[in-house]
């Protein structure tokens, strides 16, 4: 960013973000959090994007809808972000910091009023056509959200969750827009909202910044006709399969094949539909993936000896906890195959797919399936295209938008940032991840209008409940089948409503949506209910949105009261539903029994520090202050090393030709250095860190000097992750053994010194995919193709040879890797079960390895052997991980808070991380996570104060005498003990800091004396949830209930 | 066998053509689609692996490239575009100047001069024979109004020449084809017992006799007919000239229907017709396999079009009586026919007459033989394979 340009001229404190799916829906949500006001605009009717329509995410198996769903309510109900759906942008014109975007919206025909009902749906007679043969009778409207599976009305909401909640009109199919006639729907809305006489309407909105996030689509399967897809029934994408294990697609969450509509017992899965031909030489980097989920997830919903068959030709588990998904897959008897297969025939009278493959051991297989599911590539939405022109962005031939490798988040025009599929084929965490970075870089330019254009959030005046007779609502989610397929959801819900003190009782199809949230605030308002019960999913996830919804409706949050009957009953009971059901009325019951005794609980609020704590001068730590610094932010720098710099200094190269790392970190520190807000501590080690978000206290142990105790409101962990030392094949006993790090140092130095080696043989995955570290490092391979690259260009004489396991060069590096093929590198896969080994032989090394297609032993007389060893976390990351009380994953790396949702965050608040110290990445992954680890912290420290957690400790002056027995067992450090004179004798009492407790309890448990209590976890709160428990469960209401009674939203 | 790596193996194979294993990433698709390719010899994936990891003497001893008949489904199908059809034309090339012990093949495939020259040499060389055998030019006619053929070259000396023509030829081919037996079969140990060789010998009869293997490659049906007649064609004209010269070469005026004019006609217009033919799709390239055309692709039936256009001229014009176009048309038919013959059938492109039909036939042995050894039945294929195994 040019400083002169940005730093005069008026800045507007409002951002756009084109895009409403996940990356849109981030970058909204970090804007208006740090205090810019955002315009969150979609082309399509709703938010959500393409995660909406997943059923579940790689690689922890999370259910997609129950991790965005809080997302979606809270954007719906963000004062300070604004949806624009069915919108498109038009021209921007103005200057970085104050754009003048001019969007151009289509009429929805449905007004503000619609509660989202669903009435007009039922009333519109073209949801009611069936598939006809005639060409000249209407054929019924394809449902997008289904993917054509299913069939919608002309009036409809795209899904059940959607956000907005309203209803709208498909102006190409709807008879009274075609015709003049009809009308049906608007005579079946009760509220009012449909409105036909709405027009296209121009919307000009001020920005001071665009982040573009518009998403992909699958590449059409068509593009390869020998696979028949649009012909052959049984032969459906891999979005169309997502759809059909989904609670709310087209069966239900029933696996049903096309053609016949019976359940599958053979399912192929066809990678690199689309992907890795030489029309898109990318990888689309995400199919591996998700073909596994979808083959893990068709064993769960059809039978555990489902035949699932992956066709893939490099199995691309490349990113944190893939691998051991894999593994996982395949002990769950997925089957793996190694073949691309080139096409597909159908059987016309079963209409069963039939496939030829190749086996491992040389032999052609003929297959036959019931459903084949093509893994189809991504491909950038076609329509931002439009983006072109209208944002003056610079795209590549496949229409993805071009950006620099130092740059990931800048497209190339000032104040316009990029993320999610839009510039490369990724993931959701990856498109979260750049979203927020981007955010952090349309942060530098804002930060001097943050808070301008906030609007004030207005809760109702809290009810008084002091002294009322509990009356309580019971909420029983269903959570798509999640639960429902389980529990007797309409059983418990009967129950429920024979229980004491309940007023209400209902079940919901999702709790958490929109749609059941205003449900519940309406219920509270007409039946007057003082406490609120939800029987659904966790609170681990879903509790401050339920706290959030009752306080809307004037009630103070902590009358709240979740019953866990998913993650602890549905989902641990799957087989035994009707014990499950038991159970579920059990914790409904415990859950009431605790609620009668709920009291209202204030949060306190504490002025936090603005300053920032970045341990890791490396590319992620420097990054991460440099935004901080620019947006304001004090940050202290902590480098273990006297210098700055981390792993990057020993790069010299990129897989991109263009770029240069050596001279982007020279730019880096000497920014750095001269940031006034930056204070570098190099040779430094954190010696404590002490306190809690928004105060934390750490002291500094600075080589050879006094330690430095320093005051801060938040971390970033950035300590980075450094290159295994092999100790096979030779490794440290040959001069001419190397690692892929030592090799690049070598070439970079003006090339060979001497003589160029005839023969260098690359051996992959060493130290890596074994069983001491079952991840995949994620770079080696784009390392090797990068120096193999580079040896070509310095020797072309030389001859390359890489072992491999699996080529992972993901995304736009399989490019990089055709042309390394072009290059002449000769690419020689090995089994894990028969590694290569090196051998030394008359001076000369030698390489034997078995070629599993060529089968064949073959021998490589080398002068070079160079492993790409493992990335490995640092060994001080348990220590660092112990002061800040944050968790590792397995393999020893930083374990961030939600793997698909908060890649940067850590469950402890106020502590991020980025870079390798979360997972090895490249230098363009780790620049945006940098940037969205900025942008979090930004987002946090936004406020001067901060308010606590209200379920924590405290002390019952009466009955604390003092013992301390609680005080050591304290894990945050939380508890201390007061000595005082009272009546001439010493008194002794404990003391709670509120900032410092997380309300974990164990100093309740340690308790003998019932001195200190967590607040909504008080004694007589748990005694009474114990005693319901135990108590035998209250007499089954004599009479069923009405039907009627029971509703569904 | 030695599985040494030899990273010049491709820049050496690309000598011989079209070779582009490069972009080649092993998915599998070509020999999946293949429907020769079977198990144990998946090709043509495994032939350019072999290449790719530079391995010389699997590549020597793998029957695979004659096995293929180039219907250009793989091309069709391979998602990098690497036409792994056309590389295993190169491979035939290649291991037809590897089987060739004088080196005349190598040079004559990777420089078309060469193979230009060496047709030039052995033309002129013929033309040089054929003017010390000929008796003189007899001007005058026959009784029937024919020239006096044999008053010109006469039958016995020339038949002497074919068969010396065909010892040479033969020759070479036999040594050639030796050590295409050594390579294949015998070099790399557990060659396979003579019962198998004498069980399958139907095999190699049928196979010679049809290449019925041809018709199994899937979109080939057309184009095994068309060869199938093209080698009815020269086969018969071949025995005609070497085995039937007495009565071929005569002055006898005959009418139309009787068997020497009409069999003579057969071969003439199979030749003619499909040796155009050839080279039309060629020209046009519109099918797949037609794509890339080597120097050896063009000259090959050009100088059988060139043979059977100048054989038609000796037939007409000793039928019209017009003597010094006849001697002319002899001497040009000899100066294409012997150096075609002696060229491109030990050295050439038509070296596939003898390496197809053996190869289907070692194949065939080598199944017998595995088949034989129930322990190590499953590795089919070559016997290095069960070594490596």
């Amino acid at each position: 960013m040019n400083e002169s340009d940005s730093n005069h001229g008026k800045k507007v404190g409002a951002a756009l973000v084109v895009g409403g799916g996940i990356g849109g829906m981030q970058a909204a949500l970090d804007f208006a959090a740090a205090g810019i006001k955002a315009y969150l605009v979609d082309r399509s009717p709703c938010i959500g994007g393409a995660m909406a329509q997943l059923d579940k995410t790689f690689p922890t198996n999370d259910c997609s809808m129950c991790t965005m769903a809080p997302r979606l309510v809270e954007i719906s109900r963000h004062k300070d972000i604004e949806i624009i759906p069915l919108a498109e942008v038009e021209k921007v014109s103005g200057r970085v910091g104050d754009f003048s975007v001019s969007l151009r919206q289509r009429p929805r025909f449905v007004n503000e009023k619609c509660t989202g009902c669903g009435a007009c749906l039922s009333a519109c007679p073209l949801g009611k056509l069936k598939p006809s043969d005639d060409p000249k009778k209407p054929q019924p409207i394809p449902d997008e959200y289904n993917e054509g599976l299913s069939t919608r009305p002309a009036i409809y909401i795209p899904y059940p969750q959607a956000v907005p909640n309203f209803a709208v009109v498909d102006p190409e199919r709807c008879l009274h827009l075609k015709t003049g006639k009809c009308k049906l729907c608007l005579k079946a809305c009760q509220a009012g909202a449909i409105d036909f006489t709405q027009k296209e309407r121009e919307i000009i909105v001020k920005v001071g910044a665009v982040v573009a996030a518009p998403g992909y689509k699958l590449i059409d399967p068509k593009v390869k006709p020998d696979y028949g897809y649009g012909t052959y029934k049984n032969v459906v994408t891999a979005l169309e399969f997502e759809r059909l294990l989904s609670a709310s697609g087209p069966h239900l969450g029933k696996v049903l094949r096309p053609s016949d509509k019976t359940e599958p017992k053979r399912i192929a899965f066809i990678q690199c539909v689309g992907s890795r031909d030489n029309e898109r030489d990318y990888c689309s980097a995400v199919c591996c993936m998700y073909a596994t989920k979808e083959a893990l997830l068709a064993k769960e919903h059809l039978s555990p000896d489902l035949q699932c068959d992956i066709y893939f030709m490099d199995l691309r588990a490349f990113s944190k906890g893939f691998e051991e998904y894999y593994n996982r897959a395949k002990s769950h008897g997925v089957n793996y195959i190694r073949c691309r297969v080139p096409k597909l025939s159908e059987d016309p009278a079963t209409r069963n797919i039939s496939l030829s493959f190749l086996t491992e051991d040389e032999t052609k297989r003929q297959a036959e399936y019931d459903l084949v599911v093509l893994s189809a590539g991504l491909k950038p939405n076609p329509s931002s295209a439009a983006l072109k022109g209208t944002l003056g962005l610079e795209f590549d031939e496949h229409g993805f938008c071009v950006t620099k490798p130092f740059a990931p988040v800048e497209s190339g025009r000032e104040g316009i940032f990029v993320a999610g599929v839009f510039t490369e084929p990724k993931d959701i965490p990856e498109t979260v991840i750049q979203a927020s970075g981007a955010v952090a870089k349309a942060m530098e330019i804002l930060a001097p209008a943050k808070g301008e254009l906030l609007a004030k959030k207005d809760y109702p005046a809290e009810i008084p409940v002091a002294g009322q007779e509990p009356r309580v609502g019971v909420f029983i989610c269903h959570c798509g089948t999640n639960i429902a397929s389980v529990v007797a959801v309409p059983e418990v819900v009967a129950y429920a409503k024979s229980l004491p003190n309940v007023e209400h009782a209902e079940n919901v199809l999702y709790a958490c949506a929109n749609d059941s949230q205003e449900k519940i605030k309406k219920t509270i308002v007409e039946k007057g209910l003082n406490r609120v019960i939800v029987a659904a999913c966790t609170p681990r996830t879903h509790e401050p949105l339920f706290r959030n919804t009752i306080r809307e409706a004037g009630l103070n949050p902590y009358l709240f009261e979740m019953a866990n009957i998913r993650d602890q009953c549905s989902w641990v009971h799957m087989s035994e539903p009707g014990p499950a059901t038991r159970k579920a009325k059990d914790l409904v019951r415990m859950a009431l029994a605790k609620s009668r005794l709920l009291e209202p609980l204030q949060k306190k609020q504490v002025p936090i520090q603005k300053g920032v704590l970045v341990i890791g001068g490396g590319l992620a730590g420097m990054t991460a202050a440099l935004t901080l610094a620019r947006q304001g932010f004090p940050v202290r720098l902590v480098e273990r090393d006297p210098e700055l710099g981390g792993m990057m200094r020993r790069s010299h190269f990129l897989l991109e030709p263009e770029a240069d790392p050596q001279k982007h970190l020279r730019r880096l520190i000497e920014d750095v250095k001269a940031e006034k807000n930056i204070t570098v501590f190099t040779g430094t080690k954190i010696a404590a860190i002490e306190g809690c978000v928004g105060n934390f206290k750490s002291r500094l142990a600075v080589v050879g000097k006094p330690e430095v105790s320093v005051l801060h409101g938040a971390v970033i962990v950035a300590t980075g992750a450094r290159e295994h030392r092999p100790e096979e094949y030779l490794y440290g006993k040959n001069p001419s053994v190397l690692t892929q790090l030592e090799l690049e140092e070598r070439l970079s130095a003006g090339g060979w010194n001497a003589q160029p080696p005839r023969m260098v043989v690359m051996i992959q995955c060493v130290g890596s995919r074994d069983e001491k570290r079952p991840n995949c490092s994620r770079v080696c391979c784009g390392e090797a193709v990068k120096n193999a690259l580079k040896i070509k260009e310095l020797s072309p004489e030389t001859s390359v040879y890489v072992l491999f396991r699996d080529v992972r060069t993901y995304g736009f590096k399989e490019a990089y890797y055709t042309e390394a093929r072009r290059q002449g590198v000769v690419f020689g896969r090995y089994d894990e079960t028969r590694k290569p080994s090196v051998a030394e032989e008359g001076g000369r090394l030698r390489v034997t390895v078995w070629e599993p297609v060529a089968r064949a032993e073959v021998v490589i007389p080398a002068d070079l052997v160079v492993l790409s060893a493992a990335t490995v976390p640092h060994p001080e990351n348990k220590d660092l991980a112990q002061m800040l009380k944050v968790p590792l994953d397995p393999n020893g790396f930083f374990l961030e808070a939600h793997m698909k949702l908060r890649p940067v965050d850590f469950a402890t608040e106020g502590v991020f991380l980025c870079g390798a110290a979360h997972f090895p990445k490249t230098p363009d992954e780790t620049i945006a996570q940098a940037l969205a680890a900025a942008a979090r912290v930004a987002a946090m420290l936004a406020n001067d104060t901060m308010a606590l957690e209200a379920n924590i400790s405290q002390v019952i002056d009466e009955n604390c005498d003092g013992c301390a027995y609680c005080v050591d067992p304290c894990p945050y450090k939380a508890v201390t003990l007061l000595e005082y004179m009272r009546e001439g004798a010493i008194k002794k009492i404990v003391e709670v800091n509120e900032s410092l407790c997380k309300g974990c309890g164990v100093c309740q448990a340690t308790c003998p004396k019932k001195g200190i209590s967590v607040r909504g976890f008080m004694l007589n709160q748990i005694s009474a949830m114990a005693e319901a428990a135990l108590s035998p469960a209250p007499l089954e209401p004599a009479a069923e209930p009405k039907r009627e009674e029971v509703q569904t939203l | 066998m030695n599985t040494s790596s030899d990273p010049g193996l491709v820049s050496e194979v690309r000598r011989y053509g079209h070779f582009d294993v490069d972009g080649c990433y092993n998915c599998g698709s070509c020999a999946c689609v293949c429907e020769l390719a079977e198990d144990g010899s998946l090709f043509p994936r495994k032939s350019l692996r072999s290449a790719q990891l530079g391995l010389r003497d699997r590549l020597l001893s793998s029957l695979e490239p004659w096995l293929c008949y180039y219907c250009g489904d793989c091309s069709k199908t391979c998602p990098r575009q690497t036409e792994p059809g056309e590389s295993m034309m190169t491979l035939r090339r290649f291991l037809t100047a590897q089987y060739d012990w004088t080196g005349l093949s190598a040079r004559m495939y990777r420089s078309k001069w060469w193979e230009l020259g060496m047709i030039g040499v052995v033309g002129l060389l013929t033309g040089w024979i054929m003017s010390m055998l000929m008796a003189g030019l007899p001007t005058d006619l026959t009784v029937q109004g024919g020239v006096k053929i044999n008053e010109f070259l006469p039958m016995a000396r020339v038949h002497a020449f074919d068969w010396a023509m065909a010892a040479v030829l033969t020759f070479f081919l036999l040594s050639n084809v030796t050590r295409f037996f050594w390579f294949t079969m015998l070099r790399d140990g557990d060659a396979p017992p003579l019962r198998s060789y004498l069980s399958e010998l139907q095999t190699l009869v049928w196979d010679g006799a049809t290449q019925i293997r041809f018709r199994d490659c899937g979109t080939n049906i057309p184009r095994w007919t068309k060869h199938l007649l093209l080698v009815t064609g020269y086969g018969l004209m071949f025995s005609l000239i070497v085995l039937f010269l007495p009565w071929f070469q005569t002055e006898n005026l005959y009418p139309v229907w009787h068997p020497q004019r009409w069999l003579g006609y057969y071969a003439t217009i199979v030749l003619t017709v499909f040796t155009v033919e050839i080279l039309w799709s060629r020209l046009g390239k519109e099918e797949q396999i037609h794509k890339f055309s080597d120097f050896s692709d063009w000259l090959f039936p050009i100088l059988l079009l060139l043979t059977t256009l100048t054989g038609i001229a000796v037939h007409v014009f000793r039928y019209a009586g017009m003597p010094y176009p006849m001697f002319c048309a002899y001497f040009a038919h000899m100066m294409v026919a012997v150096p075609m013959l002696t060229v491109e059938v030990p050295f050439g492109k038509w070296a596939h007459i003898a390496y197809r039909p053996l190869a289907a036939y070692f194949q065939a042995v080598r199944k017998n033989a595995a088949l034989r050894r129930p322990a190590e039945g499953a590795a089919l294929g070559t016997g290095t394979q069960a070594q490596a195994a």
